[in-house]
């Protein structure tokens, strides 16, 4: 088909597609006119911007919590350039790729950061422990009635007695002289 | 007329309610039409054509002359469709209806033939891509020079030259292919 023929058409098909227009339809527009109607001054001009990014689920889960601890942070008044935000990244970006036991370890590290901000007499042993003993005590930290709430390496959690407390460590530490 | 449009959008930078009304009155068929021949539903747009008016009033500061007034209003028009089509991906295209126009000159037998033709060419049209479409249908349909379509969809002239140019090569391989 010729070009010329085709823009005919086309020029045909606008006649014939015309359809009529709602009678309301320009009365609704001009009631929706704000009052007054409203100009920017030069240089004040706004524009709209609309990104249309494509990631997939897993990094915008990341970056959406990444960003909201980020502005927790700075809401919270901790430097936005603080060790604090750079860990937190790196331990959520870990845990979304780690394995399963990956994923505890991260859990423990970010309760014990949280309850130590808490101010809670905390201790975390973190690499020190052997990490096939499941008795090994992982971290504890003191209750308000004087026990202790432990995890183990297995990740099991148990409150325990001042005393048994001073016995798993002990254990830990013999178990380590032995070796 | 072009004194017309330049006294009009002086008046609308001014901020005059009753230059608006002068607007909508001057436009509001051509843009619910363009609506409707990209391929939204009478209600979409419907509502785009109002969205797209209240978009203009709020970018009254952007409009340059009365020269501009056409491209600056199809901009904004053609900024609220895309916006909706990216938000309601599921939504389906709607064909507009074929009227008869009476045409003396025309046998009975040729009238058919023209319908089913057109028929087919607005089905071609249709499944174009969205940027092809938008290209026919301003510059064909709704009739804007090259000059004030580029500006609508905010390209450069030549580009909007060569993608009208490619959207015609692809009518125009599907409309033979059909015909075969």
């Amino acid at each position: 088909m010729k070009e010329e023929k085709l823009e005919k058409l086309l020029n045909e098909l606008a006649e014939k597609t015309t359809e009529i227009v709602r009678p309301g339809l320009a009365e609704e527009i001009k009631d929706n006119i704000p009052r007054p109607l409203c100009h920017h001054r030069r240089g004040m001009d706004t524009i709209s911007i609309i990104i249309d990014l494509r990631i997939n689920k897993l990094a915008a889960a990341a970056a959406i919590i990444i960003t909201m601890i980020l502005l927790a942070n700075l809401l919270d008044g901790r430097a936005p350039t603080g060790e604090g935000i750079y860990q937190d990244g790196k331990m959520l970006v870990k845990y979304f790729l780690g394995d399963t036991a990956e994923k505890n370890i991260v859990a423990v590290r970010s309760r014990y950061e949280r309850l130590l901000q808490k101010g809670e007499d905390v201790v975390y042993y973190s690499d020190s422990i052997d990490a096939q003993d499941s008795d090994a005590v992982l971290m504890h930290w003191k209750l308000s009635d004087g026990k202790y709430n432990v995890i183990f390496a297995d990740f099991r959690e148990k409150v325990v007695t001042a005393e048994q407390l001073i016995q798993l460590q002990a254990q830990m530490l013999q178990k380590k002289t032995e070796k | 007329m072009e004194k017309r449009l330049d006294w009009l959008a002086a008046r609308l930078k001014d901020g005059n309610r009753a230059a608006a009304t002068e607007l909508v009155g001057i436009y509001y068929q051509q843009i619910y039409l363009f609506m409707r021949r990209l391929g939204h539903s009478r209600q979409v747009s419907e509502d785009l054509t109002q969205e797209s008016f209240l978009q203009a009033w709020r970018h009254i500061g952007q409009l340059r002359s009365g020269k501009a007034l056409n491209s600056w209003l199809y901009r904004i028009a053609t900024n609220t469709s895309k916006l909706y089509w990216r938000r309601h991906k599921a939504d389906k295209q709607v064909d507009m209806e074929i009227f008869d126009v009476p045409d003396t000159d025309e046998s009975e037998g040729d009238k058919i033939g023209s319908l089913e033709q057109l028929g087919q060419l607005r089905n071609i049209v249709a499944k174009l891509p969205i940027k092809f479409r938008q290209a026919v249908v301003l510059h064909y349909m709704q009739h804007l020079t090259i000059t004030e379509a580029a500006e609508a969809l905010g390209i450069r002239k030549g580009t909007f030259k060569s993608r009208l140019n490619r959207a015609l090569k692809a009518l125009r391989r599907q409309f033979t292919i059909r015909k075969e």
